[in-house]
């Protein structure tokens, strides 16, 4: 008899528990309903991005000496170096040059190891299009610069987290020269200087 | 005691005046309040759905829809248009009849249902003596619906889905019934007009909810498992079953079940807050307002507050009923079926007899406060 009630007893603990565990989980999403929507509303709204972002590739043809340590580097050897041997000059003549962004990876070993700079990182990353070959850029593609979300009068920049001023937590709404929290770069430079 | 406004017997008088024989106004009376309540209890579904969708991205920090109209307020609308406009597929091999009754058989009961909830003394369809009984009884046929549609669709999860289904309100229902069979004991009757009479008067300390904590609790869960609502959603779980018994539907058919799903919802909140929450009530008695302010209870104009007052009462404690199952799907995981089969028979049916003698003993010990 003895067991039973303790049976009973130990059941109605587990269930008093079980009901508080419900009650706490039931706080928790009652305290998300009056936090702002962290939702950047993406037509409207774009993030500024970090200073390392890998978006498309950009190319500069006149600095490009056709030396293929891109295709080298590359783990698929994707840019596609079009070239011939120019007699007169004793050069190699650069013809063409393509990257297809369908398979590109973005991992940036094409950019630092380029001899000559001619290869860099945009923040461009609506590549969407209708047809996948469309992805493929020519040596006139690949030069074309992005427009930066700073300057593009139809949207609202918004500065991603460690971009915001020290103690802000919510990018709307801030004044576009507040500094960002923490050493700027040149800073530390300064300091190990002094 | 105060019988408050009676819209259809000045309705049927007003008529009469006219020439119009006594049989014939009241026929004409009739369809009225039917009409109404079913536009009611339609637009009642698109507001649900939409605080369905603005809450769940609250408590996910999103701002949910915002576009289509002021915040978002005709997403419903849209979603219905679309729905009446889609393409009605009957799949092959399936049973055509059955498909097609089975959401039918599914929504007719819950519209039904409206028939029994008053939102005042006499703001009703129908004070039917054995109200609450009655819904009861049509919650009941729901399943057989469910069953035809998983039945008739030729997909084996479909056929689970209305099993699970199944299985789930019938279980449900009995410590549903034994929940509002220990209100009924309290009332002395099954009619819903009477359970709340039975608690006003003392605002909100006369609500049943403090004399029935335990059959709340029960009623309420039972009433989230018959809704098949997230945490019981077993029957539609759409990363088990795809989407359950409605897996195969398209178009008005599907448009049917999920309109039935939050009318069932709606129909249980506003339940629940008669049972338990004192249905039109006001949280302070009104009499004694009156009595503060000096107005006498049959004057025509507090006649009208209060019969609008207890209007948005009952709508606000149903949404406050929803606001918490919205609230509840995001804070809950969903149960495995053999959990939920155990709470339904081994913990809620136990909990509810108990509760059913404990009322009771109350019952014969205290006949003054519980209803003697």
């Amino acid at each position: 008899m003895l067991k039973f009630l303790k049976q009973v007893g130990d059941y109605a603990k587990e269930t008093v528990q079980a009901a508080r565990y419900i009650g706490q989980g039931l706080s928790v999403t009652f305290d998300h309903m009056r936090r702002r929507p962290i939702t950047v509303q993406y037509p409207y709204e774009k993030l500024i991005l970090g200073e390392r972002f890998r978006g498309r590739i950009h190319f500069e043809f006149d600095k490009c000496i056709a030396c293929e340590v891109c295709v080298r580097v590359c783990p698929i050897n994707l840019p596609v170096v079009d070239w011939e041997f120019d007699k007169a000059s004793k050069k190699k003549k650069l013809n063409h040059y393509s990257i297809d962004f369908g398979v590109c990876i973005f991992c940036g070993n094409c950019v630092e190891y380029c001899p000559t700079n001619c290869l860099s990182m945009t923040e461009e990353y609506e590549l969407a299009t209708y047809d996948r070959h469309e992805l493929n850029y020519d040596s006139v593609a690949l030069g074309r610069l992005p427009y930066k979300v700073t300057d593009d009068p139809m949207v609202t920049p918004l500065r991603e987290l460690v971009y915001l001023p020290k103690g802000i937590l919510e990018p709307h709404g801030l004044p576009a020269d507040g500094p960002r929290a923490g050493a700027r770069p040149e800073d530390l430079v300064e300091q190990t200087e002094k | 005691m105060n019988s408050g406004i009676d819209l259809q017997g000045t309705f049927i008088e007003s008529l009469m005046d006219l020439g119009i024989p006594a049989g014939t106004a009241k026929a004409i009376w009739m369809p009225l309040p039917m009409v109404l309540m079913l536009i009611g209890a339609t637009v009642g579904v698109l507001v649900a759905t939409w605080l369905e969708r603005k809450i769940s991205a609250a408590a996910q920090q999103r701002i949910g829809p915002e576009y289509q109209g002021p915040f978002g307020l005709l997403v419903p609308v849209a979603d219905g248009l679309k729905l009446v406009f889609k393409e009605d597929i009957v799949p092959a091999k399936s049973d055509p009849w059955l498909f097609t009754l089975g959401p039918i058989i599914v929504v007719i009961p819950v519209f039904l249902s409206f028939l029994i909830v008053p939102f005042g003394q006499n703001i009703v369809i129908s004070n039917v003596g054995m109200g609450v009984f009655l819904w009861i009884a049509l919650s009941s046929i729901q399943p057989i619906g469910l069953l035809m549609a998983g039945y008739a669709s030729n997909n084996k999860y479909a056929l689970l889905g209305g099993l699970r289904a199944a299985a789930q309100s019938i279980s449900y229902e009995i410590p549903l019934a034994l929940a509002v069979l220990a209100i009924a004991m309290m009332s002395n009757s099954l009619s819903t007009v009477d359970i709340v009479n039975q608690q006003s008067g003392y605002g909100i300390l006369g609500w049943n909810i403090w004399r029935q904590p335990i059959g709340f609790l029960i009623f309420w869960i039972a009433a989230l498992a018959e809704c098949e609502r997230l945490p019981f959603d077993l029957p539609e779980a759409e990363e088990e079953l795809v989407a359950g018994y409605q897996t195969e539907y398209t178009g008005m058919k599907f448009g049917l079940f999920y309109l039935g799903s939050y009318v069932n919802l709606i129909l249980s909140s506003l339940l629940v807050a008669i049972l338990y929450l004192g249905g039109w009530d006001f949280p302070l008695p009104l009499n004694l307002i009156a009595g503060w302010v000096g107005v006498s209870e049959a004057n025509p104009v507090f006649q009208i507050v209060t019969a609008a007052l207890g209007i948005i009462m009952t709508v606000f404690k149903a949404y406050l009923l929803v606001f918490v199952a919205i609230l509840l799907r995001w804070t809950v995981p969903r149960v495995r079926i053999d959990q939920l089969l155990d709470l339904g028979w081994k913990f809620l049916l136990p909990v509810g007899l108990v509760n059913l003698l404990l009322t009771a003993a109350l019952k014969l010990a205290f006949p003054f406060a519980f209803g003697g």
